[in-house]
């Protein structure tokens, strides 16, 4: 008897083993993500031969899509919890750095760290209250916060209220004035998607993808779901804090409306869902796509309404075909390209 | 080693549970039995806290557990099943057992999720339930009875004192439960403390050395589940005046 056992526990070895090597074959392709880097970093030379200013304020665009989509998806993707009020955070960021600049002349790239850890830790308080529900529930209560700051901050006279504060432009020429903030946002992306590669393959990561599935087996699992939960909102709300704080400079102005409207922090939401809530690469595919869609519209379909209207339509479509985002879908299915799978 | 005194739990002018006292010896197998209704599974969520009891206490190892949150509690040594299996899909078995090894403090939080030792220990105790081929499997994607085993295996993982089993037989078929039996009768003999809610009397009837039944949220008798067998309020408690299957 004790025979048949020990052959059916080698037999189920073997199996394992086979499954093994299967997963050890699946190199992964670091060579792309760190290609597309260089890319990026010698970009600006194109200035030398021609005037590239729109391309460059393109991809600082998409590259500050990617640091508050990837921010967002560490608490939305990793632990599930949809929040509508991200840029609260963005705003928070914006302020402080650039009130340090008007007042102080520090520029805010290298305030951005202090200003994530600010919103960090004003994510941490936040975190604490809200995150005790779930579901639509905290999805309102973010809603509500973005609501509570817009007010706060247009009332505020300090920071100029409703109008805001007008910041000093750098004095380096029009060629290459964007320069500095698009190596700003460049360094944050690819520290965000570093720092989410990580968090997704530690503990922390495998407690948070634990909490999105269910949360009371994961506190009956041994996992501090409550601290899971609010460290992962300190986190995101770090990171979109630190694109705020640079954002702002790089526009010359804070004010209530370039931050706290709605557009924004219902696009870190789609750029997620888009390309792959809780996958790596999703939010840099997700930011990479809707800035080209809506840039392709808008030069097809003129600056008007109708622009955001194809968008909408075309993100439809792309969820109707993928409805895990596009890495998510592909992912599942096995068919996502090897240069994708950031995971 | 477990022991409850005056636990209640009302939910609103319902008593689901009403002074319920019993202690769980070391080393043994206790098994909560009841009438639907009776209150076993409210009485288990308040153990383990997944539900705040209205009053009462409850001990581990001399140590009051019933103010600590739940993960807490699975620190100290008392891990539960639920009884309609919760089991995190998207996620490999593998990932599911491993979620619930230990982890203290920030340190290990930023570990790397599964290191060797614990795929080690993990595919250990797959080996030891059986199911080492589901390793890789998605945790949405097995059988109910499989669910039942991964649980089990997932509960192993946190190298508890006391496990708390919710209907572990539960719509399992016989051949599975025999083995799911065999499994628990093993991990005892190695030591492990067990309190189970069940509804089947075989297994109660073979595998337990304690019985406790409740009724209407209160302990109405505790003892061998030959001497339980016999109690004139258990008859009663279960209407019929003989126990079936016993």
């Amino acid at each position: 008897m004790s025979d048949t056992e020990t052959f059916d526990i080698l037999e189920q070895r073997k199996a394992y083993n086979a499954t093994l090597t299967q997963a050890a074959d699946k190199t992964r392709a670091t060579w792309f993500p760190v290609v597309v880097l260089l890319l990026l970093l010698a970009m600006p030379a194109l200035q030398f031969v021609g005037n590239y200013n729109y391309l460059l304020h393109l991809l600082l665009f998409t590259l500050s899509y990617v640091v508050i989509a990837s921010g967002w998806n560490i608490l939305g993707g990793f632990a599930g919890y949809i929040s509508l009020g991200h840029n609260v955070f963005f705003a928070v960021g914006g302020y402080f750095a650039g009130m340090m600049f008007a007042r102080l002349g520090i520029s805010t790239l290298i305030l951005a760290p202090l200003a994530g850890l600010v919103a960090g830790l004003l994510g941490y308080l936040i975190g604490l209250i809200t995150l005790r529900v779930r579901g639509p529930s905290f999805i309102i209560s973010s809603l509500a916060l973005v609501m509570i700051f817009r007010i706060f901050f247009e009332n505020w006279e300090f920071v100029g209220g409703a109008a805001g504060v007008s910041l000093k432009a750098n004095d380096l020429t029009v060629q290459w004035a964007k320069l500095p903030y698009y190596y700003g946002f460049l360094v944050m992306a690819a520290f965000t998607v570093w720092v989410s590669y990580r968090i997704k393959h530690s503990k922390f990561g495998l407690g948070l993808r634990a909490i999105s599935k269910d949360e009371i087996k994961a506190e009956s699992a041994g996992i501090d779901t409550r601290f899971y939960k609010v460290l992962a909102f300190a986190i995101s709300a770090f990171f979109v804090g630190m694109a705020g704080a640079v954002w702002g400079e790089y526009l010359t102005y804070i004010r209530p409306n370039i931050f706290l409207t709605v557009l924004i922090s219902v696009n870190m939401v789609l750029i997620c869902i888009l390309g792959g809530k809780g996958t790596i690469a999703g939010p840099v595919i997700g930011a990479i796509l809707i800035v080209a869609f809506n840039e392709f519209f808008v030069a097809t379909l003129g600056a008007s309404e109708i622009n955001i209207l194809a968008t909408g339509l075309i993100m439809m479509i792309c969820l109707m075909f993928f409805p895990l985002g596009i890495v998510g879908t592909l992912a599942k299915h096995r068919k996502l390209p090897r240069f994708l799978d950031w995971d | 080693m477990l022991e409850i005194r005056n636990l209640c739990k009302h939910f609103g002018g319902i008593k689901a549970v009403d002074q319920c006292s019993f202690s769980v010896e070391q080393g043994s197998i206790t098994a909560l039995i009841g009438p639907n209704g009776a209150g076993k599974t409210t009485a288990f969520n308040c153990i383990s806290r997944t539900m705040t009891p209205t009053t009462g206490e409850v001990w581990l190892d001399g140590e009051r557990i019933d103010g600590l949150r739940p993960h807490k509690i699975t620190g100290l040594g008392l891990s539960r099943t639920f009884q309609i299996s919760r089991n995190l899909a998207d996620m490999t078995v593998l990932e599911n057992i491993i979620c619930q090894s230990k982890i203290s403090g920030w340190r290990d939080m930023f570990k790397p999720a599964m290191s060797a030792d614990e795929i080690e220990k993990a595919m250990g105790i797959l080996e030891f339930l059986g199911i080492t081929r589901l390793a890789h499997e998605d945790g949405g994607n097995l059988s109910y009875g499989q669910k039942k085993l991964m649980d089990l295996a997932a509960l192993l993982m946190s190298d508890p004192k006391i496990i708390l089993l919710d209907e572990p037989a539960g719509g399992v078929n016989p051949t599975l439960l025999e083995e799911i039996i065999g499994h628990i009768r093993k991990l005892n003999e190695q030591g492990l403390t067990v309190l189970i809610v069940e509804h089947n009397m075989d297994l109660i009837m073979r595998l337990s050395h304690r019985v406790v039944v409740m009724a209407q949220g209160q302990v109405i008798a505790d003892g061998t589940p030959d001497e339980v067998r016999e109690d004139p309020a258990v008859l009663e408690a279960y209407l019929g005046g003989t126990m079936e299957a016993a």
